[in-house]
């Protein structure tokens, strides 16, 4: 009986720390997305939370680039949520860059853009099959050229 | 007895804990929690589409320093705002414009790695910063420490960068985007004027393009304010930027569109842009351009 209730009572323990203990803040995902840009100097976060749907939501930012800048963009999930984010990066509603390569099925944990254009760029996040997720984005400064 | 009550404490201490695993499950678009304590009283309002169309970055101490040391343009004092000109801010719309301004200093301080002049510059951060009170998200000890001992420039560029950037998250989501772009703006006017003295300084092409490309940034930035027009603070500010954007209608900046090129290099993806862009600024109107700025930037520090 002795040994019963100490089972449970450890069983009760971990089921109610387990959701604390490894639950990931957006602040935890943007060091790990800092990790991920390697040495790139951190100049924005991007925190993105997103329901699912069909068609996917998507979450977006404007941003200024600067000519001749190397940027890199980095992406990392929580895995708390199914979501895996998609960035995608538009001029003037052309695609021009993204973290996810539809031909070859590819997810890049970073992409790098080099710059030739001064002016505002739109960002948007997604998640792939519209799952629910929570992600965040780092833009960071590889470069001047 | 004992078990029992033994057993009271182990299910009431699993249960609140997994409280925290249901709020995690929440609905997602549920906001951030913020405590009372630090909610403001008089919230600006804003359609939600209007904050959407703000620019995340509008101006960056950080490329802008970039962009200057990758010119091999030395460190120069000069440039940046003498620290004792914050005791003329006074009002939380001058703080967090001179939050914006020092904020880009420290930003040029750490690019360098002058770690000695940080601690007079990260002191007059997080006192703006108390002023408006957001000082609890500028990392004030470790970047002092991270100064003083004259650690990694990295993690000092780094952490001053994300306390920026909390800050300005933080004011966001609590209806004071108001004084959000007030910083933004400060960081611009400054990033802009300490470009004019390298450009006069060096009559370098980039840095002449740099002044001319102001002319994509100035809108958006104006845009931003506009949306704060009612306060008469922001008003006055846009009124000043209007004077420079006048200026601007001599620029031409022309395009040429290409597409982009991605290049797959041992795993690592390159978006390689092939647009051109070209400036076309005459002298009369760079020095015209210069002048304007330095005139509002060194009033915005008289108070």
């Amino acid at each position: 009986m002795k040994n019963k209730f100490l089972i449970f009572t450890v069983f009760l323990f971990v089921l109610g720390f387990s959701g604390t203990a490894f639950a990931q803040t957006e602040d935890e995902l943007v060091e790990i997305c800092g990790m991920i840009a390697k040495d790139a100097t951190y100049l924005k976060d991007f925190k993105i939370r997103l329901d699912a749907g069909d068609p996917p939501p998507l979450q977006r930012f404007s941003v200024i680039l600067k000519k001749d800048i190397k940027y890199r963009f980095s992406v990392c999930n929580s895995k708390d949520f199914e979501g895996k984010v998609i960035l995608e990066l538009f001029d003037n509603n052309r695609l021009v860059a993204t973290t996810y390569i539809i031909a070859t099925g590819k997810d890049y944990p970073y992409i790098d853009f080099l710059c030739t254009k001064t002016g505002a760029y739109h960002l948007t996040f997604k998640f792939k099959d519209g799952k629910a997720g929570l992600a965040v984005g780092l833009l960071s400064l590889v470069e001047t050229i | 007895m004992t078990r029992r009550f033994i057993f009271l404490i182990v299910v009431t201490i699993a249960f609140s804990s997994c409280n925290s695993c249901r709020n995690s499950r929440q609905k997602l678009s549920d906001d951030f929690d913020i405590p009372d304590s630090l909610k403001t009283d008089k919230p600006v309002t804003v359609s939600a589409e209007a904050i959407g169309e703000m620019m995340e970055n509008i101006a960056s101490p950080v490329e802008t320093a970039a962009v200057i040391k990758g010119l091999k343009v030395p460190f120069n004092k000069e440039l940046i705002a003498n620290t004792k000109y914050s005791e003329n801010l006074n009002t939380s719309f001058a703080k967090a414009l001179g939050l914006g301004i020092y904020g880009c200093d420290l930003g040029y301080l750490n690019m360098y790695g002058k770690t000695s002049l940080v601690i007079d510059y990260i002191t007059t951060v997080k006192s703006l910063a108390d002023g408006i009170q957001v000082g609890q998200f500028f990392d004030f000890s470790t970047l002092k420490r991270l100064a003083t001992n004259n650690e990694n420039i990295d993690s000092l560029v780094l952490i001053s960068q994300q306390s920026m950037s909390r800050i300005d998250h933080y004011l966001r989501q609590n209806k004071r985007s108001n004084l959000s772009v007030v910083i933004v703006a400060g960081v611009w006017i400054e990033g802009i004027y300490i470009s004019s003295l390298v450009t006069e300084e060096t009559k370098h092409k980039r840095m002449i393009e740099t002044i001319g490309e102001q002319k994509e940034i100035i809108d958006p930035l104006l845009f931003s304010l506009n949306v704060y027009k009612k306060d008469p603070n922001i008003a006055k500010l846009i009124k000043e930027f209007e004077s420079i954007k006048v200026l601007y209608n001599d620029v031409k900046i022309t395009y040429e569109v290409g597409e982009t090129v991605p290049v797959e290099v041992n795993g690592e993806l390159t978006f390689k842009q092939n647009a051109s862009q070209t400036v076309d600024i005459s002298d009369e109107t760079l020095k015209k351009i210069i002048a304007k700025v330095k005139e509002i930037r060194n009033s915005i520090l008289q108070g």
